[in-house]
């Protein structure tokens, strides 16, 4: 802190025409335009069509799109398409090196009682073996819960190639403002089951997931001055209310091992944080975060550590504190004199990464700073139109944010290594998104090994 | 104010007494001789013209103390319904809005039961929660004033709805000078403000 201070006196004094309050075209100081370097190339892979016989044929057509579709939705690898020689004949290596594939996935459906099984085989081409294969319980095509038993094999491979979590197997909940109304939505990754959970004439704002995925909570405001913030259960649509303080209870954020909520109460003219035991239902605690008036907290990946939005300089900036509360050290750029308004932070599930957004060049952008390293430049990781409200995929790699764009307004999902962007939802005032844990895992629908 | 409503309420009580009075006042009749059948006529005819015009000198005054009652009311609930804005990111107030609390405090003072609702609002810059906390942080301000120009702070309660209820839903400097708000709402003792 002392040191960007000391730092900025210097800049001002130096160079008192670089740090021109309100000028669009330079980069805010402490920022730098760029992705997050991931050493390596990717590597070829292909997906072979999945077999099956008879009636199975439509569910292994499915099953292969979405599987080829999540790998490169992943952006771990360079997709090659199969060519028609090397559809449903024996597997040999040879050609499929001769194509610079490193990794081959192929599969089977058959029938299991009144669903299926998938058995889904990964090679490894480069030394002519095969990696790893599972077999899963896979629900008929009509059931919501085939796409993301198929998720859960994509996110497998991720994994076992990469020895990274995937994220296929996830979901994302905002809100969509429709004329006053406010819906709270959910809908897979790659865009597909958008769907409803509720609608309300309250105001609906800040949905996030509970660690094991069940459970959403999300801040209620009505226009009548009822202020909460309620639970729901998503599997039996059962809602409770979590805290109900005098003042705006806002901005809630579940621990990692799902033991507590954070969230912040604006009372008065104050606005701080506390933590609630969820499991106890009990033992509202005020964290101590220094002064200013705080929100928005969001755990670290191993719930030691607390991110936090505060404007004790005046301005909105982004913190880092102990999850119990204590000293606070400040990860947003921050030179005296310019104006800076950071918010929305999001701590990223698998590392020290803390997203947020952040004015520059006249618009809200993405950036990410690291926890650890609060003294490094700070990554901006959009540049075109307008991004706000950033959220970390469970691979700790991707952000889904609200974005503007020539393509329209809606949720985007950027992967901060490549820059690759791609729609998710578009159209709507669709607002604050929050990326689910993984919700399904391979192992959860293995079948006995055969 | 105090007096015009004292003046209102010694109307008001004229009527009732009046209405529930029985016979009403005549002229008293004057006694001179002699006494023919069209003279009397003309006195009582004269005599009831001079009461029909006191009544209706009577009814006047009370339609004008009912409309000045009525006017007042009117313009203390306008008063009170007046928005105060706010600049950018900012909850402090104006000086440009202090006339208008200022206006406000006089009325809450003459009507002592009347509490309000504060609801502070954002414009749609910024992030939607930060918003939440600012609106909140406006209409506290507003309170504030309220409290340290003597009203008892249990008289106001305080909330915000940050940018999602905007007056004017476009996305330019006139708009978002508009959104940026605080609005007021009367949630107890709106009949004594009532004539």
């Amino acid at each position: 802190m002392k040191r960007t201070l000391w730092l900025a006196a210097l800049l001002a004094l130096a160079a008192p025409a670089a740090a021109q309050v309100g000028d669009t075209t330079q980069l805010p100081t402490g920022v730098r335009l760029g992705l997050i370097y991931t050493p390596g190339m990717a590597q070829r892979l292909a997906v072979r069509p999945v077999e099956a016989a008879g009636a199975g044929a439509v569910v292994a057509t499915q099953a292969t799109e979405i599987l080829a579709r999540d790998l490169d939705f992943s952006d771990r690898f360079d997709m090659v398409s199969t060519p028609a020689g090397l559809v449903a004949v024996p597997i040999t290596y040879g050609p499929w090196n001769d194509l610079g594939v490193a990794y081959l996935v192929s599969g089977e459906v058959t029938p299991e009682g009144d669903e299926w099984a998938l058995r889904v085989v990964l090679h490894d081409v480069t030394y002519a073996n095969v990696m790893e294969q599972w077999t899963y319980r896979l629900p008929s095509p009509a059931d919501p819960a085939f796409r993301m038993a198929v998720h859960a094999a994509a996110d497998a491979i991720v994994e076992r190639v990469t020895g990274q979590p995937g994220m296929a197997a996830s979901t994302i909940a905002f809100i969509r403002r429709t004329n006053g109304r406010y819906e709270l939505m959910l809908v897979d990754y790659d865009g597909e089951n958008l769907r409803r959970v509720s609608v309300s004439d309250d105001i609906l704002l800040s949905p996030a997931w509970s660690a094991d995925g069940q459970r959403v909570a999300y801040s209620v405001v009505s226009d009548e001055g009822n202020f909460q913030i309620q639970e729901r259960l998503l599997e039996t649509g059962d809602v409770r209310v979590l805290v109900n303080r005098p003042g705006l209870n806002i901005t809630p954020s579940y621990s990692p091992s799902g033991d507590a909520v954070a969230f912040a109460i604006a009372a008065g003219s104050g606005t701080d944080i506390y933590s609630y035991d969820v499991r106890r239902h009990c033992c509202l605690t005020r964290l101590e975060g220094g002064h200013g008036r705080q929100l928005s907290p969001t755990y670290s990946g191993d719930g030691r550590r607390i991110a936090f939005n505060s404007d004790r300089l005046g301005q909105p900036h982004i913190y880092v504190m102990p999850a119990g509360g204590g000293e606070s050290a400040l990860i947003s750029p921050f030179v005296y004199g310019e104006p800076g308004y950071y918010t929305s932070p999001d701590w990223s599930p698998t590392g020290s990464l803390v997203a947020f957004h952040g004015r520059s060049r006249g618009n809200f952008q993405i950036m990410v700073a690291d926890a650890d390293d609060p003294d490094a430049l700070v990554r901006q990781v959009t540049a075109d139109g307008v991004s706000e409200d950033p959220s970390w995929a469970p691979d700790g790699r991707h952000i889904v944010f609200v974005g503007r764009r020539g393509s329209g307004r809606g949720l985007y999902v950027i992967d901060s290594s490549s820059g690759r962007l791609r729609p998710v939802v578009l159209g709507g005032d669709l607002v604050v998104p929050d990326w689910s844990p993984t919700l399904v895992r391979a192992s959860d629908l293995a079948l006995d090994s055969r | 104010m105090m007096q015009q409503r004292w003046a209102v309420v010694a109307v008001l009580g004229a009527v009732l007494l009046g209405a529930c009075g029985g016979e009403p006042e005549e002229p008293t009749p004057v006694v001179t001789a002699p006494d023919t059948a069209a003279e009397r006529r003309a006195r009582e005819a004269a005599a009831a013209e001079a009461a029909r015009r006191a009544e209706a000198e009577r009814m006047e005054r009370e339609r004008a103390a009912r409309d000045r009652a009525m006017e007042e009311a009117r313009r203390a609930r306008e008063t009170i319904a007046q928005r105060v804005h706010f600049d950018f990111d900012q909850s402090a107030i104006r000086p440009s809005a202090e006339e208008t609390l200022r206006r406000q405090v006089g009325v809450l003072r003459a009507h002592p039961n009347v509490r309000l609702r504060i609801t502070g609002h954002a414009d749609e810059r910024g992030s939607t929660e930060y918003n939440l906390a600012l609106g909140q942080r406006r209409a506290q301000a507003v309170k504030d004033f309220y409290t340290t120009s003597g009203l008892a702070a249990s008289r106001f309660e305080v909330n915000s709805l940050g940018e999602e209820r905007p007056l004017v839903r476009e996305s330019n400097e006139a708009a978002w000078a508009q959104n940026r708000r605080a609005e007021f709402t009367i949630i107890a003792g709106e009949s004594t403000l009532n004539p």
